[in-house]
């Protein structure tokens, strides 16, 4: 691994939130490196502080103390408007309750994330990729949870951002759907070459990533690095 | 070129809120089709009466005298500015129909023997006024009224005869635009006044002004228009002894000032109105954009998310607005055109504008795209400001429940405990968004105090003439001379008819002065215990008429800036009336008329009579008018009658114009309550879906809905009653008319029948919305939260 190349490195990372006379720390110096390339699961009981990192990486929010640099720039000390252009250029979301626009098509979805960018793929091969050709002119509340999550997938992954930032992708989802979605990711990860980041508190899914992050109370307390993932058709829980 | 993604949103977002977009767009088209079409319909009328003063050589200053030869009106020229002065004679005198019992009155005026004729007429159908002194020019408004086609004959009296005149055109003046016999007439009757044009040597003959004229019209070199002022002072001095009655100046002329009041009265529309509804919809936007913003947190965090912008986000929900701008600015437009073509037309019926034309004013298309444009973007701006603040990480997070409060109300136990929980929740509802119950109250406030301005208004007009004739002035009829007689003639009217009671009087024309402010006002002499008039102060006291000194109307007073204990100059205009000062006693409430009042005895004092009067005022059962009718020396009877007919007219005229505000106020209410309770609906689709699945039904829904809104309107009602109060006193303020007087009155009657008016517009809006609850589908709505 320590030849690969290093996608994002984040160092010292603190997020205190001020509630009242409380200071709540949601994460309390966190340092990692992300290497390009490669599928990280983030692992951590609720309240641990997972999306409050995510939200960090993905130019979505700021830390407290620390910085993150993004291929060699800071971003932590980007302006609002320089984060948004990092947003629509480096980054794909995926969110726990999808999050789709309920009166756009499944298509118009990913176009409204495709049409701000420089760089983006083709998106009727996407929707072809997650197995949605057939559903594009659907709207969000003509289809299931899971094909939902699927078009959230193709939005992001249409921007073909540098990293794929993924909060509880299958949090909603029953056992087999779960499992059909992280294959996909597990596909675009291995056919676009795409970072991958999952976070999840579901420990059996660690087995499909090339490492394993685990976190607790704001910090991370392992980092497990597996190298024989196991394909996501594996997974038990 | 393919429509941008978040443009398809947004259009989706308009067909899924269209009850609202359209209500809001129906606001923007009204306030726009009345911005451009009474502005349009003010320029063209102004313009075309300025056309038609131009056509017609409109005289700039009118000067009536008691007699005047030819040379003294060409020395006029020597006054420096002066264009051209032109005499004529004019007099009014009763014409004989075949009704006896009706009267009728023209004026005969004589048409000058000059090149450039001023104040021309101009020829609608006929031929040209010859010098056969038979024949008579007809103005159109009276012969339209009257039926009078060319070839008819018609028959002044004047002076004891009859005199048969054949119709041998009809005309138009640019005098008698808006034709009224003078300023205290309240509204035009063509049918019973008119004027009947007829050449010089005729009026010279027949009225006994052999080489004289009693009127002059003068035209001013444009460049001295400035100077008219000392103009008029010349002309003044210059004619002096030729007994100057009046000088006007063309913007005191009835006819003008009618018009330019009517010209500056549709401006006056068209700005308040359009500005009205333009900030009641803009207010509507703002509330209802910044209800969706926030139904789009966490769609506004995934845009933020994917990398969009916040002027990108911003833009996107300000272009609702706007399209709600866009959509009333062209149907505005495309409606203004034929409601221009509609009121031009209704000037032209009104009005005698021959060469009335329609010319569209684009520029108002414009300005009127860029008014509503502008306050569109603003209140979107505005209402979606709140999108800056939502964070691209709200998209992460399930909405935060909103922190709830006690109300204050809650704080007071034993009224708090004594209600019911249905009740109660209304009342927290209402607590909860304090911003738009406010305006909703507001909302219904305006909408009650709009309405309540022509409801007061028509209601007002009774009671003016109640006041006026029942309690001010008590004659049945007013009779005056030809020619200032002595008093003895009150036997032989008595003789004559059957009177209740009669009393002399003396009315005569002087120009009050105090300072530099004057008035030419007609000033009344009755006997000292006069029983006819009841004279009362500002503060409704009884005022007895001095022994010595004037009385002077409320109006007359202000218009000369003089108070009681203040001496004024009255200005006679006879010949060899002297100038004398008085002593003001009192200032009393006259409605309608602006006059001054003294005794007979002051007044003969005054003029240096003995036992002259102009005219008796009387109480009779008697068929007065028929019996006077061919009495020589008798001028006018007036009948309070005829007044009341005149009133009525006048009431009919009010009544249209009070259906139009109300039919604004009543679009008003219905926009307000029936925008604000969509939006609080579907903003509480979640509270009202939870109540359904705790068993609540439809119905109780919509009761709960219906009590806040009657709250509200309650107290939307209680602040409109002072709001209406001076709505209508604003209204007084900018009707100040020259001859009326509209005492602030307001029936109780009034306030009630507004507030059913108010209520029922606050009812018939929230009907419109019952259908919303009715639909609510309350498991999409529990469904939707998640996904
Ligand atoms: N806006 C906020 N204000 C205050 N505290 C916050 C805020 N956001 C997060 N926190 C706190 O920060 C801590 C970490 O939150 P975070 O959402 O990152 O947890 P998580 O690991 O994603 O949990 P889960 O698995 O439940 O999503 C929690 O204790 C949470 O209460
Ligand atoms: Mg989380």
């Amino acid at each position: 691994m320590d030849s690969k190349e290093v996608l994002m490195k984040v160092e010292g990372v603190s997020k205190f939130y001020q509630m009242g006379e409380v200071t709540v720390a949601a994460l309390k110096d966190v340092s990692l490196n992300i290497y390009q390339g490669e599928f990280v699961v983030i692992l951590g009981p609720s309240g641990s502080g997972k999306s409050t990192l995510l939200n960090i990486l993905g130019g979505m929010d700021l830390p407290s103390e620390g910085k993150v640099v993004m291929e060699g720039e800071e971003i932590t000390n980007y302006s609002d408007r320089k984060l948004t252009i990092y947003r629509r250029e480096k980054i794909g979301f995926v969110f726990q309750f999808y999050n789709l626009m309920s009166n756009l098509t499944a298509i118009e979805n990913v176009e409204l994330a495709t049409e701000i960018c420089s760089d983006a793929l083709n998106v009727n091969e996407v929707l072809e990729a997650v197995g949605l050709g057939e559903r594009k002119d659907h709207f969000p509340a003509q289809m299931s949870g899971g094909e939902q999550q699927r078009v959230s997938i193709a939005r992001a992954v249409a921007k073909n951002p540098s990293l794929l930032l993924c909060d509880e992708p299958t949090g909603a989802l029953d056992f087999n759907t779960g499992i059909k979605i992280l294959s996909q990711l597990k596909r675009i990860n291995k056919e676009y070459n795409k970072t991958v980041i999952i976070i999840t508190h579901n420990m059996p899914i660690g087995a499909m990533a090339d490492r394993v992050i685990k976190m607790r109370s704001g910090e991370i307390i392992e980092t497990k690095v597996n190298d024989n993932p196991i394909p996501p058709e594996g997974i038990e829980w | 070129m393919v429509m941008k993604r978040l443009d398809v949103r947004l259009l989706r977002l308009i067909k899924h809120s269209k009850g609202q977009f359209f209500s809001i767009s129906i606001m923007v088209i009204i306030a726009l089709t009345i911005y451009i079409s009474f502005n349009m319909v003010a320029d063209n009328l102004y313009n075309s009466i300025y056309h038609y003063y131009e056509e017609t050589n409109f005289s700039d200053v009118f000067i009536e005298v008691v007699r005047v030869p030819k040379t003294a009106i060409d020395k006029l020229y020597t006054i420096e500015g002066i264009e051209s002065a032109q005499g004529r004679i004019s007099a009014d005198v009763p014409l004989r129909v075949e009704d006896p019992e009706e009267k009728v009155r023209v004026r005969i005026v004589s048409v000058p023997n000059e090149d450039k004729i001023i104040n021309n007429l101009y020829k609608i159908e006929g031929k040209d006024l010859q010098v056969d002194s038979k024949k008579t020019a007809v103005l159109q408004q009276f012969s339209d009224a009257r039926g009078i086609v060319l070839e008819d004959r018609v028959r002044p009296y004047i002076a004891g005869r009859e005199y048969p005149l054949e119709v041998i055109s009809i005309v138009g003046s640019p005098e008698y635009i808006y034709l009224m016999e003078n300023e205290q007439s309240l509204i035009p009757a063509p049918e019973k006044f008119g004027i009947l044009y007829v050449t010089e040597d005729f009026a010279q003959s027949a009225l006994g002004y052999q080489g004289s004229y009693n009127e002059i019209m003068v035209k001013i070199n444009p460049e001295y228009y400035n100077s008219v002022d000392n103009i008029v002072d010349d002309i003044e001095d210059q004619l002096d002894r030729y007994g100057v009655k009046s000088i006007v100046k063309r913007e005191d002329q009835l006819s003008h000032s009618m018009m330019m009041q009517e010209v500056e009265q549709l401006e006056a529309m068209a700005t308040s109105i359009t500005l009205l509804f333009l900030i009641v919809a803009a207010i509507i936007i703002n509330i209802m954009l910044s209800r969706i913003v926030k139904n789009d947190r966490m769609s506004i965090g995934v845009m933020k998310a994917l990398g969009y912008n916040n002027i990108s986000i911003l833009m996107h929900y300000t272009k609702f607005s706007l399209a709600i701008g866009l959509l009333g600015s062209i149907i505005g437009i495309v409606l203004s055109i034929p409601l221009s073509a509609a009121f031009t037309n209704l000037y032209i019926f009104y009005m005698n504008i021959p060469m009335f034309e329609m010319t569209l004013y684009e520029k108002y298309f414009i300005y009127g795209i860029v008014l509503t444009s502008v306050f569109c973007i603003i209140s979107g701006l505005i209402g979606a400001r709140s999108v800056l603040k939502i964070l691209p990480a709200s998209a992460m997070q399930p909405e935060i429940p909103k922190a709830g409060h006690r109300i204050w109300l809650e704080q007071i136990k034993f009224i708090w405990n004594r209600i019911s929980f249905s009740w109660k929740m209304v009342i927290r509802n209402i607590f909860r968004k304090k911003k738009r119950a406010i305006f909703l109250i507001l909302g219904i406030a305006l909408t009650y105090s709009i309405t309540m301005v022509p409801i007061f208004m028509s209601s007002v007009w009774g009671n003016v003439f109640m006041i006026q004739y029942g309690k001010y002035q008590t004659m049945g009829y007013n009779i005056d001379f030809t020619i200032p007689m002595n008093d003895s003639v009150i036997r032989e009217i008595s003789q004559l008819i059957d009177v209740d009671s009669i009393e002399p009087k003396t009315e005569i024309p002087f120009e009050l002065r105090n300072g530099w402010k004057k008035k030419a006002v007609s000033v009344i002499a009755l006997p000292e215990n006069t029983s006819f008039y009841y004279f009362e102060s500002m503060s409704g006291q009884e005022l007895k008429l001095p022994t010595n000194g004037i009385l002077l109307s409320d109006r007359l007073a202000k218009a000369i800036g003089a108070s009681v204990g203040d001496d004024i100059l009255m200005k006679s205009f006879l010949p060899d009336g002297d100038d004398t000062y008085i002593n003001v006693k009192g200032v009393v409430e006259q409605y309608l008329g602006t006059n001054a009042y003294m005794t007979i005895d002051t007044m003969n004092e005054l003029i240096g009579e003995k036992g002259l009067i102009t005219g008796v005022l009387l109480n009779s059962k008697d068929d007065v008018v028929t019996k006077l009718k061919d009495v020589k020396n008798v001028k006018q009877v007036q009948s309070v009658e005829d007044m009341k007919n005149s009133f009525l007219e006048f009431m009919d005229m009010m009544i249209y114009s009070v259906g139009v505000m109300m039919i604004f106020g009543g679009i008003l209410g219905f926009a307000i309550v029936y925008n604000v309770n969509v939006i609080s609906i579907s903003e509480r689709v979640m509270e009202f879906s939870s109540l359904r699945v705790l068993g609540f039904d439809k119905r109780e829904i919509y009761k709960m809905v219906s009590r806040e809104n009657g709250i509200m309107a309650f107290f939307g009602i209680l602040i409109g009653m002072p709001l209406g109060y001076s709505m209508c006193k604003g209204m007084i303020a900018s009707l100040a008319m020259d001859m009326v007087t509209i005492p602030l009155i307001i029936e109780n009657s009034s306030y009630v029948i507004t507030a059913i008016a108010t209520l029922s517009f606050v009812i018939i809006a929230q009907l419109a919305t019952v259908r919303k609850i009715y639909r609510l589908n309350f498991l999409d709505a529990l469904k939707n939260r998640i996904s």
